[in-house]
């Protein structure tokens, strides 16, 4: 008997929990619907309470950074696309440095922004083959005449995915990646020339270290940061490689390339000789990278061509090392005499509509709105004697702090069609470019034009085949993954077991994906050259 | 029978014995507090148990679970190919056991020192001060270690003020294993004596005041009456533990490892982080937390049916 009361409880009580907990998923399901049933109202019939059009914003964590949904940008955009429009923009911010990981989440959930975005090609490809994005085919043709006209054939062919457009490339106008610095004002105190090769860059180096011509304490020859974020060994591992056929040179992992073994034994060496920053596998987030080369104590670094320009170096630089004098420097050349390196394809970053919005149609309205030369000019320069000032027809940036201080360079992170200044010529967008970052600064403008023109120099693109490697899709980020933790193990190794272990990772690496990435590469390679016959 | 008999005579409300309203009625604020643990743990724990399922299908976001196609075992199988899942399994055990060789015993040393402190205001701070650490979160400790321990920490700095060789406790495997175990150590131990405390209230004065006139010393009874007395308790907690074997928090290991570490800061948690979040394949992320929980269960009931082989008391 007494059993029987005790069941008889206990089931009803979990009968009632489960009341409970199904009520308020169900209030929580209802009020989704009537959101969106909202929405869907309000963008057909174009009147009554506005829509939401939630875009994607990266969050850098920049120091003093405005509000990312409420600045003097979120504000124009609302007045001047929302309010005709009826709609409101909101900005989802998602930090820069995970960018991939929140995607997918935000994916997972149907909760990812209208406008979402990454620079990560093979993610917008994963999600289009899942069929989780919306092809934007019929979209562009009816609402984004602006848009494709201002992009073109070729920048809108990076975002196909089997023949459809499943995502908006932006273009992108200035196309060189790294680049590399050097202390100018170092090398004259020791009268030294600026270094052109190899062995000149390594003596260089080991000058900065024994004589430390900064009389700084702790110098650093050479600073980085753990591999995958702004810091970079430069195109250090391309002066190595070998003779290749196209093919190789294409389809072959770097890994395997002849030349990069040599490549990173000399990193080694120079990491053993302490000329490299001692703890830069540790330093993820390139913060403590970020604050030797601010506080004057670094001799040579390689990062983004742009980066001694972007406001987080460029101004505590000033504040702390006033002397210090960075100038780009060309020192990486192969045994034919060239300084080869990579560049970028035309595309910027990529945008795309996931299928949960119910919101496509703005959203390239949206797109389209932004291709407006008069929108696009505000977005990125701001307004004459707020934002800038006009000097022969350049707007030079100034100097902001609050709402009115962009986030990422010329607002790149707002103006997802394109990436780089565009006022015609490249000579003049890099200037441009330059007088904006560095609020008309005379020499930044010099390093800047200097830096582009050296990294352009004997420049080669990334292949582009067309069509999508489905063990790129697979393994992408895995290999991704291992490519950083190979390089920054490699270089830390002890000299004696270096070798060892070179040939250890790189057996994984390809057992992990390397190898079918590769295999599939070569197919569609060969597809690709044989069509083009 | 009886006992319902017993009972409602001894509450003296015999009128509506066998009516389940009537527990209701006696203990309706008891039953009322057990409401919500119960919710969570139906909601939280109960609910997504749904999304195993996830472990045998070839999982599309898009679709959900009902759209999804089934691939059997497939997901399994290509998970037990990779060499990078036994490297996560193996250094998830390794750092376990560890952890429970020198994070175990710790606090129970402690507790029993804490004991023996006689003023109640020392005591009280001692251990205000040995709980902080359990409430940093892991970044923080993260960057006091980095400040501490890296190639131009304090500690490295001050070994070569003095000309001494640099230890590179980071970035080199077995010093970093030390260190990681450490301050494993050094953020668990003050909370993990609460317990021990506890257990150690209830044991019986009497036993410590015979001993004191049978000429017991302060070492004596820890050993006697003390160590005895919380036998029970560390044997649950020794199960409790050796559970947890194959789980590990995700924090510690991510934010302490690095990439020069990673042969064995990598562990079961990260490989999840990093197949499923990372790369967006969420069938393999489940398929492996399917298997770290079945293997859990596995050890921790083998380690209560030992337990009660032994003759001790097990969890249930």
């Amino acid at each position: 008997m007494y059993k029987g009361i005790k069941k008889k409880a206990a089931i009803l009580f979990s009968t009632v929990l489960l009341a409970v907990g199904v009520a308020g998923c169900g209030g929580a399901g209802n009020n989704n619907g009537e959101t969106v049933s909202k929405g869907s109202n309000a963008s057909e019939a174009g009147s009554g309470s506005p829509v939401t059009l939630t875009v994607e914003v990266f969050d850098r964590g920049i120091q003093g950074q405005p509000d990312l949904n409420n600045n003097t940008w979120t504000k124009y955009v609302n007045e001047k696309f929302g309010k005709p429009n009826n709609a409101i923009v909101k900005f989802v911010p998602v930090p820069r440095s995970q960018e991939v990981d929140k995607l997918n989440v935000l994916m997972a959930a149907n909760e990812a922004p209208d406008i979402s975005f990454t620079y990560d090609g093979n993610t917008v490809t994963r999600f289009a083959k899942s069929g989780g994005l919306y092809t934007l085919d019929e979209l562009l043709e009816k609402h984004g005449q602006q848009l494709k006209s201002y992009l073109g054939e070729k920048v809108l062919s990076y975002g196909k995915y089997e023949g459809k457009q499943i995502s908006i490339p932006g273009k992108r106008t200035l196309i060189a990646w790294n680049g590399m610095f050097i202390r100018k004002d170092w090398l004259d105190k020791l009268g030294m020339p600026v270094p052109t090769n190899r062995d000149e860059l390594y003596n260089t180096l080991v000058a900065f270290r024994d004589k430390n011509p900064g009389n700084v304490d702790g110098v650093i020859p050479w600073a980085t940061a753990a591999s995958g974020m702004n810091y970079t060994f430069g195109n250090l591992i391309p002066s190595f490689w070998g003779p290749m056929s196209e093919e190789e040179f294409v389809t072959t992992t770097n890994w395997l390339k002849p030349g990069t073994k040599d490549a990173y034994k000399w990193l080694n060496k120079l990491y053993n000789e302490k000329l490299i920053s001692p703890d830069f596998a540790l330093d993820k987030t390139t913060k403590q990278a970020d604050a030797d080369v601010t506080n004057g104590k670094v001799g040579f670094y390689a990062a983004n061509w742009d980066y001694p320009l972007s406001q987080k170096i460029r101004e505590p630089l000033k504040q702390n090392a006033p002397d210090a004098n960075y100038v780009a420097v060309d020192t990486f050349k192969n045994d034919e005499g060239k300084y080869l390196k990579e560049m970028y394809n035309e595309n910027g970053i990529f945008s795309f509509i996931p299928k949960s919005s119910k919101n496509a149609e703005l959203a390239i309205k949206y797109l389209n709105w932004m291709a407006d030369p008069e929108v696009m000019y505000f977005l990125q320069f701001g307004e004459e004697g707020v934002n800038h000032k006009l000097v022969n027809g350049i707007p030079q940036g100034i100097a902001q702090t609050g709402e009115n201080m962009q986030t990422s360079n010329l607002n790149m992170d707002y103006t997802l069609i394109v990436n780089g200044a565009e006022l015609g010529d490249t000579e003049k967008n890099v200037r441009t470019y330059a007088a904006a970052l560095a609020a008309g600064d005379q020499s930044y403008e010099k390093l800047a034009v200097d830096s582009y023109k050296i990294n352009t120099t004997d420049g080669y693109t990334g292949f582009y085949y067309g069509v999508s490697n489905e063990a790129s899709i697979k393994y992408g980020k895995t290999l991704g993954d291992m490519n950083k933790q190979m390089s920054d193990r490699l270089v830390v190794a002890k000299p004696a077991e270096f070798d060892a272990l070179y040939d250890k990772l790189v057996t994984e690496y390809m057992d992990a994906g390397g190898q079918a990435v590769q295999d599939e590469n070569i197919k569609n390679y060969r597809d690709v050259k044989a069509q083009s016959k | 029978m009886k006992a319902v008999l017993d009972s409602s005579r001894k509450y003296g409300a015999a009128k509506r014995k066998n009516n389940f309203l009537y527990y209701i009625k006696r203990d309706g604020l008891l039953y009322f507090l057990l409401l919500l643990p119960m919710a969570y743990i139906l909601i939280f724990k109960y609910a997504p148990i749904y999304g195993l399922v996830m472990a045998f299908q070839d999982y599309n976001i898009f679709e959900g679970i009902r759209g999804s196609e089934w691939v059997g075992l497939d997901v399994f199988r290509f998970i037990f190919e990779q060499d990078s899942f036994y490297r996560a399994l193996k250094n998830t055990l390794v750092l376990n056991v560890l952890d429970l060789i020198a994070g175990f015993p710790a606090p129970i040393l402690l507790a029993i020192l804490l004991n023996e402190v006689r003023q109640a205001k020392l005591k009280k701070m001692t251990q205000t001060v040995l709980y902080l650490p359990h409430f940093l979160s892991w970044v923080i400790i993260g960057g006091m270690v980095y400040l501490m321990f890296s190639n131009g920490g304090m500690i490295n700095n001050f070994l070569s003020s003095f000309g001494l060789e640099k230890i590179e406790f980071l970035s080199r495997k077995t010093p970093w294993l030390i260190t990681y175990i450490a301050v494993g150590v050094w953020q668990n131990i003050g909370w993990g004596t609460i317990i021990y405390l506890a257990a150690i209230t209830g044991i019986n004065r009497e036993l410590y005041e015979a001993s004191d006139i049978d000429g017991c010393s302060r070492l004596r009874k820890m050993w006697h009456i003390t160590l005895p007395g919380i036998k029970s308790t560390i044997n649950i907690l020794l199960i409790l533990q050796i559970g947890r074997m194959v789980s590990i928090g995700f924090d510690r290991p991510f934010v302490m490892g690095n990439s020069l570490v990673s042969d064995y800061s990598d562990v079961i948690s990260t490989f999840v982080y990093r197949v499923g979040i990372s790369s967006g394949d969420f069938s393999q992320a489940t398929a492996v937390g399917l298997f770290q929980s079945v293997v859990g269960l596995i050890l921790l009931l083998s380690a209560n049916f030992v337990a009660k082989k032994l003759g001790e008391d097990g969890i249930w």
